[in-house]
């Protein structure tokens, strides 16, 4: 079982397991409950087969031994997925997943425990499991519970549960007949389709109560052409929290169409030079670097415990006073959207990075206790089998001066990166890398010849200095990213303008 | 957990289906970790599922569920049955043939070990303080962190057509990661062993030593120098690109004309010096089984031998497609023939090179099996290990790559599923500064 680093992949990429790190706090303020007392009939609470008694009753088993923080997290989710290949879809899935997630967090300790029978007596079971870390005198549970209801970030109107199978099947045929109408040179076409309808209750010590179903949808195109002997396969996808409808026509043809150029360009890519060279980051995807290069590096559990390199940087200047860059949960929509974190908090737009100053970590709840902040919303976890970490939701680089002409007549002889695969972190040393699929090299400042599977690697804080240029034309990339940590993936989306980085070492070759 | 598959089988036939295969688990599993000398985390849980997969009129559906409950078992059966009823006909997809069943091996693998269950957490607790003695105290540490994981878990498979057998699993493990401060940054190291049985662990302070020595071998880390170079890649990360190689090695990847490999079954491809096979019946290790997902009975299954690929990871689907014999879907245990010398003497031998030590991101392309990976490391000049390196970057063709494998060392990584000593590459492109 190796130890992961932090990392991100695209959707259907693999994450390796790794122990958990998860620290917690002295006591910090209690927020307030806010919003309705919770009905016995409240269909959330329906859905999982419970009411305020039983809450109440669990509750109290699991603060029976003390508890700074309890909270229960209970989640339904279901899920369908399809797959066509060789012009049959073939293979249809769906899953149900269900149970509920115990923390007990006592001074700097975290027990925590989890239970897919939502029957009373299994729950007390994992009540008392989660709170034998503690060893104190009870505290007693909330007289009630107040909640707040779901946001609309990203409301459906006909929500997953309720599309038949059948409405979910033209989306896939369409795909692969846009493919062979637009590319003779074509030989195999695969689209996946997934979707999922997740409903989360979120009961805590301190009476609040957090109720929020998130959809999710993707839809995945990949192709082999193949050309005087030669195979080459690649894809593009589309991703978030939409419903069917947004799967529409012109939104098919630009997956298809993108898909189509991303594999035919690679016919004609070759490797660039190896060594330090300067990079342009294309708008959108490029994002990943923010993601690697300091997205993780500000998850403030990792400087909570000075493992990050940025652990002594709050409040000092570590890029050009044109870097805004900020971590959004807000954006209706998006992968990284939510209405509420997985601790119950309200997510929010946090600037981290102001100016060129660094200005805020990414918190949850025990981060901020210990920094004596708000907690940022960024609390989240893969499922209820996990306990929650602070990670990134919407990491994006905010407009800068220059335009993506600019950028491009400034490089002597450089690279522009257009689409990746995936980037990892090492948080200690600040080192990390993303990998190109498509990109094209610049020399004398326009465009040339495209390259291809190229790593690039780079120190954070230096990198973040060596932004030199920053267009005005930032964009959200439409891709499906899932963020690894610790063994969790949650998803999370990514956004950048034309961006110039002097320089970076990139994996090219010496022939 | 017999039953309740019974009952899905017999659900799912009972609403039309043809063919069914379920599984059904049930895993316990708990996470402990000290972090300095406080505990931190303690995690238990016990998790379920069912897996119930559906040959209907030609048509083929899988659903899963944590819901165990008869009830949803039986909901679960019928919306399968329906889920295929909606598909188009796929004439490669059938229920495994029973003859693939048949003929298997009556061993025990010593996949359980009943000591392991019963750890108590103060059990656990010393374990990881012992992995952190070594740690503690030592100079410029910022944070240390030991972790204890374990569990056990069962799993019992059934289909229609007539096939039944179970696993039962335990494991151990114990890992510690440590971070140093030095001028340029906080550098890390980590180490993690275990395995089936706890009499596979080392000593626990071993464990903690290993982290902290790679760590202090990441101090004062700097970017290497671009050029074609000898690269010798440690058996505790060699695993790592021997699975890019092997990954596109299947009927699904050669089927859909994804794979470097398509057309050279049997042709000379790389070194004679890599020996790789598949090995579901070794005792005591991790990826050990008696019969795979679908049914089949384990066998070794030959995968480089003469410098050629002998064999693809094949399902019945893409057996069918590929009009070949079905061999096994998925990996067990991947085990590399040895060299004769120990990485010291491979290292000795090497007049200019890079160590490889741990690797940082990248990926390989499987159907062109173009790569380049970040990497770190140490030079290596006149057979002597030289400074620590960082940020660089390897890049080429993986079939080119393994045709310049020179040597195996006699070192295979003995934690996981992947027994691989170090390996010598010659000939290859990094990137530094």
């Amino acid at each position: 079982m190796p130890w992961s680093r932090r990392q991100v992949l695209a959707a259907g990429g693999v994450l390796v397991t790794a122990p958990s790190f998860l620290a917690c706090a002295p006591k910090q303020a209690q927020p307030q409950a806010l919003g309705s007392a919770l009905l016995p009939n409240d269909p959330f609470l329906s859905w999982f087969g419970i009411d305020p008694a039983t809450l109440r009753t669990v509750m109290a088993e699991l603060t029976s031994r003390g508890a700074d923080h309890a909270d229960l997290y209970f989640q339904h989710t279901r899920s369908t997925s399809l797959r066509l290949e060789d012009g049959i879809i073939g293979e249809a899935s769906a899953r149900v997943e269900q149970g509920v997630g115990l923390r007990c967090v006592v001074g700097d300790q975290v027990g925590y425990a989890f239970t897919e029978d939502l029957s009373l007596p299994a729950m007390l079971q994992a009540a008392r499991t989660a709170a034998a870390i503690a060893t104190g005198a009870s505290r007693p549970p909330p007289e009630t519970f107040a909640s707040t209801g779901p946001g609309d970030r990203y409301s459906l109107t006909l929500p997953w549960e309720e599309v038949g199978i059948a409405q979910r099947l033209p989306l896939l045929s369409r795909c692969e007949e846009l493919v062979r109408s637009k590319e003779a040179a074509v030989s195999k076409v695969s689209v996946s389709w997934s979707d999922s309808d997740e409903r989360v209750l979120i009961a805590d010590s301190e009476g609040r109560i957090s109720l929020d179903r998130r959809p999710m949808s993707r839809l995945w195109v990949s192709l082999v052409a193949e050309r005087e002997g030669v195979s080459q396969s690649h894809g593009s996808n589309l991703a978030g929290r939409h419903g069917l409808e947004w799967y529409d026509e012109a939104r098919l043809q630009q997956v298809c169409d993108e898909a189509i150029a991303r594999t035919m360009v690679l016919f004609e890519a070759r490797r660039p030079p190896a060594g330090e060279l300067p990079v342009v980051l294309a708008a959108g995807a490029s994002g990943i670097l923010l993601h690697e290069a300091i997205g993780h590096g500000l998850e403030a559990d990792f400087n909570r415990k000075g493992t990050s390199i940025y652990s002594d940087k709050l409040n000092q200047p570590i890029a050009p006073d044109f870097v805004t860059i900020v971590d959004d949960g807000t954006q209706p929509g998006e992968r990284g959207a939510l209405n509420v974190d997985d601790e119950g908090n309200p997510t929010e737009r946090t600037v981290l990075v102001q100016g060129g100053v660094l200005r805020s970590y990414l918190h949850d709840r025990i981060s901020a206790a210990h920094y004596g902040v708000p907690s940022t919303g960024s609390g989240r976890r893969e499922s209820y089998k996990h306990p929650v970490l602070p990670r990134m939701r919407s990491t994006y680089m905010e407009n800068g001066p220059h335009s993506r002409e600019e950028i491009i007549a400034s490089v002597k002889h450089g690279i522009i990166a257009e689409t990746f695969t995936n980037g990892q972190v090492q948080i200690g040393a600040g080192d990390y890398t993303f990998y190109i699929k498509n990109g094209w090299l610049i020399e004398d400042g326009k465009v040339t010849a495209p390259i291809k599977d190229v790593n690039i690697i780079g120190n954070g804080p230096e990198s973040l200095r060596r932004v030199t240029m920053a267009a005005n034309d930032s964009k959200l990339d439409s891709g499906g990213w899932t963020c690894g940590k610790d063994g969790q993936g949650v998803p999370v989306s990514q956004g950048m303008p034309t961006v110039l980085v002097s320089a970076m070492t990139v994996g090219g070759t010496r022939g | 957990m017999m039953a309740l598959g019974a009952l899905a089988l017999e659900a799912a036939t009972g609403a039309g289906a043809s063919g069914a295969f379920a599984g059904v688990g049930r895993t316990r599993q708990v996470d402990l970790a000290v972090r300095g000398e406080a505990l931190e985390t303690v995690s238990e849980s016990t998790s379920q599922s069912l897996v119930l997969e559906v040959w209907v009129d030609g048509r083929y559906a899988t659903t899963r569920t944590t819901d165990l409950r008869p009830d949803e078992v039986a909901r679960l059966a019928r919306e399968a049955v329906a889920l295929a009823r909606a598909l188009q006909p796929d004439p490669s997809r059938a229920i495994p043939d029973p003859s693939l069943f048949a003929g298997r091996a009556e061993l025990d693998l010593e996949l359980a070990d009943a000591s392991i269950p019963a750890l108590s957490h103060a059990d656990r607790e010393a374990l990881c303080r012992a992995a952190s003695a070594p740690i503690l105290g030592q100079a410029g540490l910022i944070s240390t962190t030991s972790a204890c994981s374990d569990g056990e878990g069962l799993s019992v498979q059934l289909s229609s057509n007539g096939f039944s057998g179970s696993h039962r699993r335990t494991w151990l493990w114990l890992s510690s990661e440590v971070t140093l401060q030095d001028a340029a940054g906080r550098p890390e190291g980590w180490m993690s062993a275990g395995g089936p049985h706890r009499s596979q662990l080392p000593a626990p302070a071993e464990i903690g030593a290993e982290a902290l020595k790679r760590a202090r071998d990441r101090l004062g880390s700097r970017k290497g120098p671009s050029g074609r170079t000898t690269l010798v890649v440690e058996a505790r990360v060699a695993g790592q690109i021997l699975s890019r190689l092997l990954s596109p090695a299947n009927g699904a990847n050669v089927q859909q004309g994804r794979s470097f490999w398509a057309g050279r079954l049997d042709q000379p491809a790389v070194s004679p010096a890599l020996v790789v096979r598949d090995e579901p019946l070794l005792a005591r290790m991790p990826g050990s089984r008696l019969f795979d997902g679908e049914g089949i009975r384990a066998a070794t299954l030959p995968l480089i031998e003469g410098g050629a690929l002998r064999n693809l990871y094949l399902d019945t689907t893409y057996a069918r497609r590929l009009g070949m014999a079905p061999t096994t879907g998925s990996a067990s245990n991947r085990v590399v023939q040895p060299g004769s010398r120990d990485l010291a003497a491979l290292v000795a031998g090497v007049e200019e090179g890079v160590l490889v030590s741990s690797w940082l991101g990248g990926n390989s392309d499987p159907t062109s099996g173009d790569f380049s990976l970040g990497m770190r490391g140490n030079l290596i000049r006149k057979g002597q290990l030289g400074e620590p390196v960082s940020e660089m970057n390897v890049t080429g063709n993986l079939l080119a790559l393994f045709a310049g494998l020179a040597e195996v060392g006699s070192d295979p990584w003995p934690w996981g599923s992947t027994r691989c000593p170090s390996l010598v590459f010659e000939g290859v492109d990094t990137s530094g500064a």
